[in-house]
């Protein structure tokens, strides 16, 4: 074993001698090695799979949304060019004010309360305890288990007939009928914010807890010795350390919240009468439902200029740190 | 010499008898042979067929058509692939195979041949011939089945639905005769009555409100028509939806909701009826017979006091949301000549019959010849299926199952102008949303 390894590594040598040689490299190897030796065309090189991937899988059909929005096109059969017709004519569509509104909502109700919840659960991690690593595993789960099977958890705890929220309030006593959380307007939005709330916290936790982990001990202890209490401790030595990832968590906490369709999708469908369509799941129902994919398409490009501001912020912010 | 000419001719006609003997033997022997490989070209062997199709509430109909596909197959040296999915899945798959092909037979749903129409195989041949074997499509499949007279796909029918109800509880709130629901015969007001006593008494009537494809459709369109109101006018030129029978029927609606419904049915899908009827939450509500063949297996003294009655009917009459599926060749197929082959073996008396009555009556007769069937008279509780397709009008009515009426099936205008309606106690106001809607989709 020893033997091979020292011949592997003989062998290598003399790779690299036979490459490093300047008799027996062609020119066009010296200009490889050129390229390869500069940080610029090196990274160039390293990056092109990656670009090649992203290139097929998602400027493609991002390309080819666009141009879908612009046809009139259906299921199987290419459209004519029509312009701008999709995007005027859901201008005039109550559905898509509606849904345009819950994906506010969605959005901007669920982000703050994510953020919140998720930096007490941070605090509450960073401090010393036993099992500190299983609990902060454990803690991921919502985040890790894929969107689909948590949501058909929540699925039947909010079921109209069988909630065991429902029938523990009834044996309680508190309430006389099961509630009615996906089949009230109110009561389905929240619902549904909710849920999504629940999925999104373990990410901030976790990230603003790495962000903790930056904050430096001393800084602590001399604003201790002098006679900060805990509250100006974490006010004007936490809050500024941890700005940053809490921004940056924030900002792609919303891009995600917006794009959202599976959460929707398996709690509601949009329903009851649209009140939870998002426009993931308006999209869905008009491009692939209704086979009308041009208008679908435009649907979902609706949600371009807005994740548009949200991820120039984010590039920005990031650039300037 | 006469008599050798006999003679000769007598041998000659025994050699020819002897020759068309053993032709005939060949023939029979390739006749069998034939029967075996159930008449299908050589051409098609050595290639794969695979079909998509929603799952099956009854499970041992799936199990046949799986085990009839594999027959085929291994008869024909085709290899056979079956798949069976969600209702809610498949047409986003069927979209899906037809723009990135590796499909060939589909389960075409309502509607589903006019959006596609572009990308189906003509198979108006076959279906003609299906038809007049049955003595003739059902008047349903004849609104629904064909694209501008063109059949796109072999109706199979449609699986049944209708009110399904519990004896006792109904007969204590004095439905007449509630013990043979075969003799139950109510309005809307009367249904709408009884449902209130009967919430009254700690046994609502269900009915699911949400954006789902079976039950929802299936009691509000009907409860619309039977109400005067439609979604287009026959000539096409104006909608009919805000009517004031409509508005008046929808008022009545809103009452019998707060006081005869399970008002969580607002967020009910196709599958909550059934768990809420079978846990006995619910006593009457608009379903498939699925309800009744779960009881009769794992609850069998449930389903002794389970029957199904006709949809209720209203001013303008009694109606059903019923329009035919048909099994079709996308034109991207790999295999159009096995698909075709695969589809007009299975269409064939023997085929087609076995599956459709091993369903029990859980799907409806698409052509006439199944309306005697036995199947239909075995058992009593499901003889009130036998006369869905007798009142069965298609989405879209008074126009066709076309693009629009898919556009705002697939929107739940009419679903939603219920649900909003329940929601908000304004049934004006809902209406004239939906109409709205409905305008924007049809373009009058």
């Amino acid at each position: 074993m020893r033997r091979a390894v020292a011949n592997g590594a003989t062998a290598l040598f003399l790779v690299s001698k036979v490459i490093g040689s300047e008799t027996v490299k062609p020119r066009g190897g010296r200009s490889l090695r050129r390229l390869l030796d500069r940080e610029s065309s090196l990274g160039i090189i390293l990056m092109l799979p990656g670009a090649l991937l992203l290139m097929v899988f998602m400027a493609y059909p991002f390309f080819l949304g666009i141009w879908l929005s612009l046809t009139d096109s259906v299921i199987g059969t290419m459209g004519d060019f029509i312009g701008f017709r999709n995007f005027v004519d859901l201008l005039g569509d109550s559905i898509f004010h509606q849904t345009a509104r819950n994906t506010l909502i969605y959005a901007m109700v669920t982000v703050p309360f994510k953020a919140m919840l998720g930096l007490g659960l941070a605090m509450i991690l960073s401090n010393r305890m036993p099992f500190s690593n299983p609990i902060r595993a454990a803690v991921m789960m919502p985040w890790i288990v894929p969107t689909a099977l948590s949501t058909l958890g929540w699925f039947m705890i909010l079921d109209p007939v069988f909630s065991p929220i429902s029938w523990l309030l009834k044996s309680l006593g508190v309430i006389k009928q099961n509630i009615n959380f996906l089949g009230n307007p109110n009561l389905a939005i929240s619902s549904v914010c909710l849920v999504n709330i629940w999925r999104g916290v373990p990410f901030f936790g976790i990230t603003i807890l790495a962000g903790l982990q930056a904050v430096p001990h001393e800084l602590h202890e001399a604003a201790a010795i002098d006679g900060a209490n805990a509250w100006h401790r974490f006010l004007h030595i936490t809050i500024p350390t941890i700005r940053g990832v809490v921004l940056i968590a924030g900002l792609l906490s919303i891009i995600w919240t917006f794009a959202d369709f599976q959460l929707i999708y398996i709690l509601t469908k949009g329903g009851p009468a649209n009140t939870t369509h998002i426009f993931g799941t308006y999209a869905y129902q008009i491009g692939l439902s209704a086979t009308d994919i041009g208008q679908g398409a435009a649907i979902a490009l609706y949600m371009f200029p807005i994740l548009s501001v949200f991820a120039v912020l984010l590039l920005i912010y990031l650039r300037r740190d | 010499m006469k008599d050798k000419k006999r003679e000769r001719k007598r041998k000659v006609s025994r050699r020819e008898f002897l020759k068309a003997g053993v032709a005939g033997l060949g023939m029979a022997a390739m006749g069998g042979l034939t029967e075996k490989a159930f008449g299908a070209p050589a051409k098609i062997k050595g290639t794969k067929l695979t079909i998509l199709q929603g799952t099956y509430f009854i499970a041992p109909g799936q199990d046949l058509y799986k085990k009839q596909a594999q027959e085929w197959g291994e008869a024909n040296g085709v290899q056979m692939s079956a798949d069976f999915l969600n209702w809610p899945d498949l047409q986003p798959k069927i979209a899906a195979a037809i723009q990135g092909g590796g499909v060939d037979i589909v389960e075409l749903w309502p509607g589903w041949n006019y959006l596609y129409q572009k990308n189906l195989v003509d198979l108006t041949d076959m279906a003609l011939e299906f038809g007049k074997r049955g003595g003739g499509f059902e008047k349903y499949v004849l609104n629904s089945a064909s694209v501008k007279g063109r059949y796109l796909g072999i109706p199979h029918g449609y699986s049944n639905g209708s009110m399904n109800y519990r004896i006792s509880w109904l007969k204590e709130a004095g439905c007449p005769n509630a013990e043979d629901g075969n003799k139950v015969d109510l309005t809307w007001d009367e249904y709408h009555a009884i449902a209130k006593k009967c919430k009254a008494a700690g046994h609502p009537f269900g009915q699911a409100l949400g954006h789902s494809t079976g039950d929802p459709p299936g009691f509000c369109y009907p409860y619309m028509w039977a109400h005067g109101a439609m979604e287009l006018s026959k000539d096409g030129k104006s909608i009919q939806f805000n009517k004031p029978e409509f508005v008046d029927g929808m008022r009545k609606f809103i009452e019998a909701w707060k006081d005869g419904y399970d008002t969580t049915g607002t967020s009910w899908d196709d599958s909550n009826n059934n768990r809420a009827f079978l846990s006995e939450q619910i006593s009457c509500t608009f379903n498939g017979s699925s309800i009744y063949f779960a009881a009769k297996k794992d609850k069998p003294e449930l389903a002794k006091d389970i029957h199904h009655m006709l949809i209720p009917k209203g001013p303008a009459g009694r109606f059903y949301w019923l329009e035919s599926r048909t099994f079709a060749i996308l034109k991207n197929s790999k295999n159009i000549a096995g698909a075709k082959e695969f589809l007009k073996w299975w269409f064939q008396d023997k085929q087609f019959g076995d599956w459709w009555r091993l369903q029990e009556g859980y799907m409806l007769q698409p052509v006439v010849k199944y309306y005697t069937d036995p199947t239909w008279f075995k058992d009593p509780k499901m003889s009130p299926f036998r006369e869905q397709p007798k009142y069965g009008l298609n989405q879209g009515y008074a126009g066709p199952p076309n693009e629009k009426a898919a556009l705002a099936w697939s929107k739940y205008i009419v679903i939603d102008t219920f649900a909003k309606a329940v929601q908000s106690g304004d049934a004006k106001a809902s209406i004239e949303w939906g109409a709205d809607q409905l305008k924007r989709i049809y373009g009058v």
